[in-house]
């Protein structure tokens, strides 16, 4: 074989005008990468689409539609917005859902680089991998965290100014916010439907025959019925008896969502989108396409998840425990059901003891691991796959 | 390391290397596949330099892996004097490059799908879209979709990727792919006006007419390995002579000429004889044929010796190879 070694006579190199002073090597995405991969991302129409409708589009219809049946017929249609409206929409569609778009957008941005061959040019330009990939993260927060934030808005909204004006408790109509002293001063004025309608679990309380409307049916002296009629003092004293074990249920019902309950579930749903995001963004990037990736983060969400948090398997528990959606669960602001119903206590997802026990130290742990993990897996991906 | 990190010296260093390429038993393996088998590549700046090789040569693996796309398993690399894999983010920072096909995020617009090339370079790489659309003719077109794009203008936008890097070197896969002749021209003479402004552009292509029209230099890659590389003048001046003969008696010529001592090969065709010398045989050789012809009787109407072309030596190499 011959190799014919003779070379034209090279020129002298050019000036290299403005020689590159861009930190090119730099890990760190500049604002610029940042904001044409949110151009990229927004300009995707059907997945923009999708994301509006069901963090926006699902409880902006749902709670439009209560708001109609309401004015037109407020007898048989209750008030649209209010307590029990708010932890159904917050906990039930807006979580699971707000997951699933956030992880469909997260693995959009970890694979279409490189199933639409834009990676190649993108790593021709020299530019440190890791810095494209992390340019992803900012981008797709800054599209999740205002449609979960203003979906969140028009729940809040509705909730709270279309709520009812009277709470009702065990079918009593009860006046809001009462304090301990005061709701057992209100059950010493109402001893008739206190003792006919509130629940009450313990010895001590007088038998008192009551009629079909919450009021005790009078019986005359001497004639036959029940034993002794108990005398008003004593009614009183059994209705506040009554009252002290119902207050902390009492209390944890409200005609709308506290301030602090909204302000903590809007944070609670971001971390979920966030979770979403960066798990997605991850596992996408892993795999390198995104129908895949989608349904596995729709099967985390919607099958595993909710076995996992509450089937106890003893085997298992730790592994359990390690599940992303259990350690959120466990950090549900108090009020709030927890995953998969059940209705929520006062302590919140660690309140419940349906779920699998964990502590807030753990979940927070688990949930910072998964982050972590599923960012360093897909940039390293991204930094040794094949362009 | 970042490009500020390097001491002005090592930039100083680099621009003095005379080579735009340069690598030394460059090796890639995929499983038991050589795809790149020890190649010994040197390419001069300021030149168009051709690359050819049949398909499956290792011809886009060896761009691949001067990119950084793909991990050499063996070997050296500098780009514009920079060692790469080490000094890659400021190698790159001068490099354009289209690799295979050219694609693009099909829903944004060729002028979107630049600025997000751009937003990885250099600030100023912002400043050259509008120039780098005009030049490639796609300024017109430039807020359509990429998606309702022909081929041809993928290819353009493509080009127009690499030049908004201010590229010192191009390195262009197939660039003619999907082109009409017009088109085709129109690259070319680009290819031409970059190399005259002190650019490098190392062209892989299977058009080896346009190779020859475009380049300066050419190399030749067989199955992983470069079996040629130099100027085309002084590559062609050892291809095989080709002359055709048109006489009376083309039988009894080609006897006669067998004859004689002269090393040739001779075929009896419908033009007359074609007689194939081996590269370098002295012009004297030509008139010595015309000499036993004459002096045996033969009428010589026409004798041509055929201009050798980067085409038929291209054949002429890769066949022998292929016997072998």
């Amino acid at each position: 074989m011959v190799t014919v070694t003779a070379q034209i006579s090279p020129v002298p190199a050019a000036p290299q005008s403005g020689m590159s002073r861009d930190h090119r090597g730099s890990p760190i995405p500049t604002g610029a990468m940042i904001a044409t991969r949110f151009m990229e991302l927004r300009k995707r129409r059907g997945l923009m689409i999708a994301l509006i409708l069901v963090n926006i589009g699902i409880p902006t219809v749902f709670l439009t539609v209560r708001l109609l049946a309401h004015a037109f017929d407020p007898k048989s249609y209750g008030p649209a917005g209010g307590y029990s409206i708010y932890t159904g929409l917050v906990a039930g569609v807006m979580y699971v859902f707000g997951f699933i778009v956030a992880a469909t957008l997260g693995c959009t941005a970890g694979s279409v680089d490189l199933s639409e061959g834009m990676f190649r040019h993108l790593v021709v330009s020299g530019r440190s991998r890791l810095a494209l990939y992390l340019a992803r993260i900012p981008a797709g927060l800054a599209i999740v965290v205002p449609l979960v934030a203003v979906g969140f808005t028009i729940v809040c909204a509705v909730c709270v100014f279309a709520a009812p004006t009277r709470l009702n408790y065990d079918g009593v109509n009860v006046p809001v916010g009462l304090s301990r002293a005061g709701f057992e001063n209100w059950a010493a004025n109402h001893s008739d439907l206190v003792m006919c309608d509130f629940g009450y679990n313990g010895p001590g309380l007088p038998n008192v025959p009551c009629g079909p409307n919450g009021q005790i049916i009078k019986v005359k002296p001497g004639s036959q019925g029940p034993a002794a009629q108990p005398t008003p003092a004593q009614l009183k004293a059994a209705a506040i008896a009554v009252a002290r074990q119902n207050y902390s249920s009492y209390a944890s019902d409200f005609l709308y969502p506290s301030d602090s309950l909204m302000i903590k579930s809007g944070l609670w749903l971001e971390l979920e989108a966030l979770i979403g995001l960066l798990v997605g963004l991850g596992l996408a990037s892993l795999l390198g396409q995104r129908t895949v990736a989608v349904i596995l983060m729709i099967v985390l969400e919607v099958v595993l998840t909710p076995i996992f948090s509450r089937a106890r398997i003893a085997h298992l528990l730790n592994l359990q425990r390690a599940v992303v959606g259990v350690a959120t669960a466990h950090l549900a602001p108090g009020g709030l059901p927890v995953l998969g119903g059940g209705g929520g206590g006062p302590g919140g997802g660690n309140g419940n003891p349906l779920l699998v026990p964990e502590s807030t130290t753990v979940a927070v742990c688990v949930i910072i691991a998964w982050l972590v993990v599923w960012t360093a897996l897909g940039a390293w991906r991204m930094m040794t796959r094949d362009a | 390391m970042s490009a500020t990190a390097l001491p002005d010296a090592f930039h100083r260093l680099a621009a003095e290397s005379q080579w735009a390429v340069e690598t030394h038993g460059l090796t890639k393996r995929f499983g038991d596949n050589v795809a790149v088998d020890g190649v010994e590549l040197l390419v001069p700046r300021g030149c168009a330099f051709g690359y050819l090789g049949p398909n499956g040569a290792g011809k886009t693996t060896l761009i691949r892996v001067l990119l950084g796309l793909t991990q050499a398993d063996a070997g050296t690399t500098s780009l514009l004097g920079y060692p790469v894999p080490k000094h890659r983010d400021v190698a790159l920072a001068r490099v354009g490059a289209i690799v295979d096909e050219p694609r693009f995020h099909g829903h944004l617009t060729g002028r979107q799908n630049l600025q997000m090339l751009a937003a990885v370079r250099e600030r100023e790489a912002r400043d050259r879209i509008g120039p780098s659309l005009e030049r490639v003719g796609l300024a017109g077109r430039a807020d359509d979709k990429v998606s309702k794009y022909s081929m041809g203008m993928r290819q353009r936008l493509g080009v127009a990727a690499c030049l908004i890097g201010d590229p010192q070197l191009l390195i262009l896969d197939e660039p003619m792919n999907g082109l009409d002749p017009a088109g085709m021209a129109e690259i070319r003479d680009m290819i031409l006006a970059l190399v005259a402004e002190g650019r490098t552009v190392v062209l892989s292509s299977h058009l080896l007419d346009e190779v020859e029209r475009t380049c300066d230099a050419v190399a030749i890659v067989d199955r992983g390995k470069i079996i040629r590389q130099g100027p085309i003048s002084e590559l062609l001046a050892g291809a095989a002579v080709v002359l055709q003969v048109e006489c009376s008696e083309p039988d009894r010529a080609r006897a006669l000429i067998g004859g004689s001592s002269i090393a040739a090969r001779i075929e009896v065709g419908t033009l007359g004889l074609g007689i194939t010398l081996a590269g370098g045989t002295p012009r004297d050789v030509v008139a010595e044929i015309n000499r036993i012809l004459v002096t045996g009787g033969i009428s010589v109407y026409r004798l041509q010796e055929v201009q050798a072309s980067l085409e038929a030596w291209f054949l002429q190499v890769t066949s022998r190879l292929g016997a072998s």
